[in-house]
């Protein structure tokens, strides 16, 4: 009977990890603890696709259950963080990484404020420069000035 | 100086209002699969009812449409009967697969058997097969072209229109 199971669990095939993203480059973990804590650190980099902005290591859903158990045995076969995001992101896209990649649209929506606010710290700091070159020094013609000055040099 | 400033200035705000336009006309719910157009992961799984192990290669040469559903999935029940009605009204000219997953297999038998069926369904342990298509939630439906890469995702129940207006993707 466990032969005939044996048999039949050959037949089934699952995508594996190695199709898309080669084989492990990491050392494979054993300790169940090292193992534990690698789990809950590569979950939480990445989203539960059924949740509202949770990470899989967050999340009860049954669907984050199955992608955490997945990265766990990942992890045990010796693929690296870097592997196993790659494979999850080649399935979901950028999406399911709760980091996005720092580059396309992603990263225009990061650069473009920031040159806007460098670019308007530059007119401002031009305008006031000019602001202060415009500063005339007071005119001894001034009736008024000469009377005030007249008046302290009394005192 | 201060015109070039003002252009580029305004070009900048002008770029960051395009950024942000092109994601106000999206639904939020719709994620672009980053599969379209690569070959669809390989898989060999037990179809329920007859045990017999469904390897997804059997169907090269020919469209085929993988629907990962489940019993628990409302929209499913809807959606069940379009994709029997079209399989059956297809016939040979295309494959439809059906994937359940999160699901017991006697509860997956038993809606079967009530609701009726005209292709294999097949038993997705520990969800891995969904994960590979990055399957977010049920139903989800894959179109697959003759040479096994997929060309199309459809995320929620399918009406007939939807089925017939991937297929023709998938039949190209």
């Amino acid at each position: 009977m466990i032969a005939l199971l044996f048999v039949l669990a050959l037949q089934l095939k699952v995508p594996d990890a190695e199709q898309f993203v080669g084989p492990p480059k990491g050392v494979p973990i054993t300790d169940v603890a090292v193992l534990d804590r690698r789990t809950h650190e590569v979950g939480a980099l990445l989203r539960c696709p059924v949740c509202q902005g949770l990470s899989i290591a967050d999340s009860p859903a049954e669907m984050a259950v199955n992608m955490r158990g997945q990265v766990r045995e990942l992890l045990a076969r010796g693929y690296t963080q870097e592997q196993i995001l790659g494979y999850f992101e080649r399935s979901y896209g950028q999406f399911v990484l709760l980091k996005p990649k720092f580059n396309g649209l992603a990263a225009a929506v990061w650069i473009l404020p920031l040159l806007a606010v460098a670019i308007g710290l530059v007119v401002v700091v031009s305008k006031a420069k000019k602001l202060e070159a415009r500063v005339v020094p007071p005119s001894n013609d001034d009736p008024y000035l000469a009377r005030v000055r007249e008046l302290v040099d009394k005192e | 100086m201060n015109r070039t400033v003002l252009i580029i200035g305004l070009l900048i705000v002008a770029a960051i209002v395009a950024i942000l336009f092109m994601g106000l006309g999206k639904d939020p719910a719709h994620i672009e699969s980053p599969l379209i157009g690569r070959p669809a992961p390989g898989f060999a799984l037990k179809a329920v009812g007859s045990g017999e192990t469904i390897d997804l290669t059997r169907y090269r040469g020919k469209p085929v449409v993988l629907n990962f559903w489940a019993t628990w999935c409302r929209p499913c029940w809807d959606e069940h009967p379009v994709l029997t009605a079209n399989a059956q009204m297809l016939g040979s000219q295309v494959q439809f697969l059906g994937v359940v997953f999160q699901d017991e297999e006697s509860k997956i038998r038993s809606f079967l058997e009530q609701r009726g069926w005209a292709y294999p369904t097949l038993v997705d342990q520990a969800g891995k097969t969904a994960i590979a298509y990055g399957v977010g939630g049920v139903p989800e439906t894959y179109f697959l072209d003759r040479n096994g890469n997929i060309v199309a995702k459809f995320a929620g129940p399918m009406s007939a229109e939807d089925i017939q207006s991937n297929l023709q993707k998938a039949m190209k």
